[in-house]
C-alpha cells in the first residue's frame, strides 16, 4: 500500500520488503510496506541492573528526574540532544532501543563532572554516561574506541615483557588504528631526539626495539598478572549479567 | 450546666478527642455506626501505618482501650444521631438506638470514604480480577502474602496508578488525597519485602510525599527497595491475549505511548468525602464545603469549628488529613470543646 505521507513517520519504523508473505497469503508487490508501531512495549529491568553494576554507575536507580544534570551540562549547552537526565531515565526503565538511538554522542561526555556536583540525589551523572559509553563498547554498539586499543597494546607489552617500548607501543597503537606510521609530528620528533638524545641511548632504543627485551626475572608474572585481570573481567561481566540482589548473596 | 460532649465517629479522630474531653474529667458520649471501634484503618483492614510502622490492629487497638476504660465515656456501637435539637451548650442528640444525650458541644469525627474505583472503569477495576485497590494490597500484606487474585501467582510485576479518584476534573474531583503517594511508596517496600523478585512500578504526576515523608517513604522506596518511578498517567488498562493486564498511556519523560505489561495493576485509591455526608449535614445543620466535606468556620481563632456553633469538625471529616494529623485534631476539637463548657460554667456563676 502506497504511503503518502511517509515523511511524517520515523523512518526506521518504515520496513519495506521485495516479498513478503503475511499468515500463508503473498503480498508482495503493492502491500510490500509495514509500518512498526510507536508505542514501547515493554521494559527491560534487567538492564539498568546490569548499567548499575559498572564502577560510577550504582547510584543510577536513585534518579527522580529533575533535570539537574542536564541544566549544568557543558555538552548540552552546545548540543541539545546530549541529555544526561533522558539517559539515566531510560537506564532506569530498561528501555534500551531508545538509548542505543543516541550512542553516537553518548560518549561525548567531557567529564567536568558539574552535573555530579549539582545532583540532589547524589546519582552521579558523569559515572552513568561512562558506564553506557563502556556497556555500548562492550556490546560492539560502538566501536572499540582508540583509548581501549592503546589500553590493550600497553598492557599486553607489560604482560609480555614486565616493561613497554614507547616506540613499539606508538607503532603498533597507529598500526592498530590504521593511521599513518610517520605523521609529521612523529618524524619531527624522532628527527629531535635523534639531534639531542646521545647516540648510545638511542641505540639503546633501537635494539630494545628489535629484541623486545624482558624485565629481569619476569618469568610466569606476565601470565599470572594476565589469568588475574581475565578473572576479574570475568566477574565484573558475570555480576552485570545478574541481577544484583543475587550477587551479593 | 452542661457536662457530656458528644463525639460522632470512633476513629483515629474521633477516638483522640473522646480520650481528651475524659481526661479533662467531664463525660464522653461516643457514636459510632459501625459494630467495631477504631473507623477506617480497622474497617478496612490497614497493615502497618505511616509513619510510626505500627500494625493498624495494635496502634488502633490501644486508643480503642484508651476510650473503653474511661468510666467517663458511654459508647453506643452500631448507632448514628438522627436528631438534634437545641444549641450550642444544650443540644440534645436523638440517637437510632432510641436514647437521646443531653450535650454541651460536638465533635464530628466521621472520617471520609475510600473513592470507589468502579467510577474509573477505564482503569479495568471491577473488569479484571487483578485490578485492585491500595486497600487491597493493604490486607494482602496484613495477610503476609502478595498474590494475583486470579490465579493466586506471585506477580513478576506491579504497577501502582497515583491519583485514582484524586486530581481529576473528570469525576468531580479536583482535591489531593493527600496521603496515597505516601502509603503507596510504603506497599511499594512492603510488596518487595514479602516479594523480592517482583518489580513495582508507581506511575505519577507528581509525587507528593510532603514532609518527612520525603526522605522516609519516597526516597528510600526508590534507593534501597528499587521502586521504579514512571511519569505517565495511564489511559486504560486492558488485558493481553496471555491473561497479563496491559497499561496503556503516554509516557511524558520519553515522549511516546506505552503499552507494558504488567500482572497486577494497583489503584491509590483517593479520600472521598464521607458518603453519609449529606445526611451529617441535615441531622447536624452544618454546611459542606464545595467538595463536600464539612465547612470550617473561621480558622484563626475557631479551632475545628464547623458553620454551627458549639460543633466542631475534625480529621478526613474536613478534607483528606493523615492519621496522625487526625489525632492531633481530635486533641484539638476536645480541648475546645471543653473550654467550651467551661465558658458556660463562668457564665452561670
Amino acid at each position: 500500500m502506497a504511503i503518502h505521507e511517509k515523511s511524517l513517520i520515523d523512518s526506521d519504523r518504515i520496513q519495506t520488503s521485495e516479498n513478503l508473505v503475511l499468515d500463508g497469503v503473498d503480498v508482495s508487490g503493492h502491500w510490500n510496506t509495514m509500518i512498526l508501531p510507536r508505542y514501547l512495549s515493554n521494559y527491560d529491568t534487567a538492564f539498568g541492573r546490569k548499567i548499575g553494576t559498572f564502577s560510577g554507575a550504582e547510584n543510577v536507580h536513585r534518579c527522580w528526574q529533575c533535570g539537574s544534570c542536564t541544566n549544568s551540562c557543558t555538552v548540552y549547552a552546545q548540543n541539545t540532544d546530549f541529555n544526561p537526565r533522558y539517559w539515566i531515565y531510560l537506564t532506569n526503565l530498561g528501555l534500551k532501543e531508545e538509548i542505543l538511538k543516541d550512542k553516537d554522542i553518548i560518549w561525548t561526555c567531557v567529564s567536568c563532572n558539574k552535573c555530579t556536583n549539582i545532583c540532589p540525589k547524589d546519582v552521579r551523572p558523569e559515572g552513568v554516561m561512562k558506564a553506557l559509553a563502556h556497556w555500548l563498547e562492550e556490546e560492539g554498539h560502538t566501536p572499540v574506541t582508540k583509548s581501549t586499543i592503546f589500553d590493550e597494546e600497553f598492557t599486553g607489552q607489560v604482560y609480555e615483557t614486565g616493561r613497554i617500548e614507547d616506540t613499539r607501543v606508538m607503532i603498533n597503537f597507529f598500526r592498530k588504528t590504521k593511521q599513518p606510521l610517520t605523521p609529521p609530528w612523529f618524524i619531527e620528533l624522532t628527527k629531535r631526539m635523534m639531534k639531542h638524545l646521545p647516540v648510545g641511548f638511542l641505540m639503546h632504543m633501537g635494539l630494545h626495539l628489535v629484541f623486545k627485551p624482558r624485565t629481569k626475572s619476569w618469568g610466569r608474572t606476565g601470565q599470572v598478572l594476565r589469568e588475574y585481570v581475565r578473572e576479574q573481567k570475568e566477574a565484573a561481566h558475570k555480576a552485570r549479567a545478574m541481577p544484583k540482589e543475587a550477587v551479593h548473596v | 450546666m452542661q457536662k457530656t460532649v458528644l463525639v460522632v465517629g470512633a476513629g483515629p479522630a474521633g477516638l483522640s478527642a473522646a480520650a481528651g474531653v475524659a481526661a479533662s474529667g467531664l463525660n464522653v458520649v461516643l457514636v459510632d455506626k459501625a459494630a467495631q471501634l477504631g473507623g477506617t484503618p480497622i474497617l478496612s483492614g490497614y497493615a502497618k501505618l505511616v509513619p510510626s510502622g505500627e500494625w493498624a490492629k495494635d496502634a488502633m487497638g490501644r486508643m480503642v482501650k484508651r476510650v473503653e476504660n474511661a468510666s467517663n465515656v458511654k459508647i453506643h456501637k452500631e448507632t448514628k444521631v438522627t436528631k438534634l435539637a437545641g444549641e450550642a451548650g444544650h443540644f440534645t442528640a436523638t440517637l437510632s438506638n432510641g436514647s437521646s444525650v443531653e450535650c454541651g458541644s460536638i465533635v464530628l469525627a466521621t472520617g471520609f470514604t475510600h473513592f470507589d474505583s468502579i467510577n474509573k472503569p477505564e482503569w479495568g477495576f471491577g473488569s479484571y480480577e487483578d485490578v485492585v485497590t491500595t486497600t487491597q494490597v493493604e490486607q494482602m500484606v496484613a495477610a503476609g502474602k502478595i498474590a494475583c487474585p486470579s490465579d493466586g501467582r506471585v506477580p513478576e510485576r506491579v504497577a501502582i496508578l497515583l491519583c485514582v479518584g484524586s486530581r481529576d476534573r473528570q469525576i468531580g474531583r479536583e482535591w489531593c488525597s493527600k496521603i496515597c503517594c505516601t502509603v503507596s511508596t510504603n506497599l511499594a517496600m512492603e510488596i518487595k519485602e514479602l516479594s523480592p523478585q517482583t518489580d513495582v512500578f508507581i506511575y505519577y504526576m507528581d509525587i507528593r510525599t510532603f514532609g518527612l515523608y520525603e526522605d522516609r517513604f519516597y526516597w528510600k522506596s526508590q534507593e534501597e527497595f528499587k521502586t521504579k518511578f514512571v511519569k505517565a498517567r495511564i489511559a486504560e488498562v486492558t488485558r493481553s491475549p496471555d491473561g497479563r493486564l496491559l497499561v496503556k498511556g503516554e509516557d511524558t519523560l520519553v515522549k511516546r505511548p506505552i503499552v507494558i505489561p504488567m500482572d497486577m495493576v494497583v489503584h491509590a485509591v483517593g479520600m472521598d468525602p464521607n458518603e453519609d455526608n449529606a445526611e451529617i449535614a441535615r441531622v447536624f445543620g452544618v454546611g459542606l464545603e464545595k467538595h463536600g466535606f464539612i465547612d470550617r468556620a473561621e480558622h484563626y481563632t475557631n479551632t475545628c469549628g464547623t458553620t454551627r456553633r458549639g460543633i466542631y469538625a475534625v480529621g478526613a471529616a474536613l478534607g483528606p488529613e493523615t492519621i496522625d494529623d487526625s489525632i492531633s485534631q481530635g486533641q484539638a476539637a476536645a480541648m475546645r470543646a471543653v473550654a467550651d463548657l467551661n465558658a458556660l460554667v463562668q457564665k452561670t456563676a
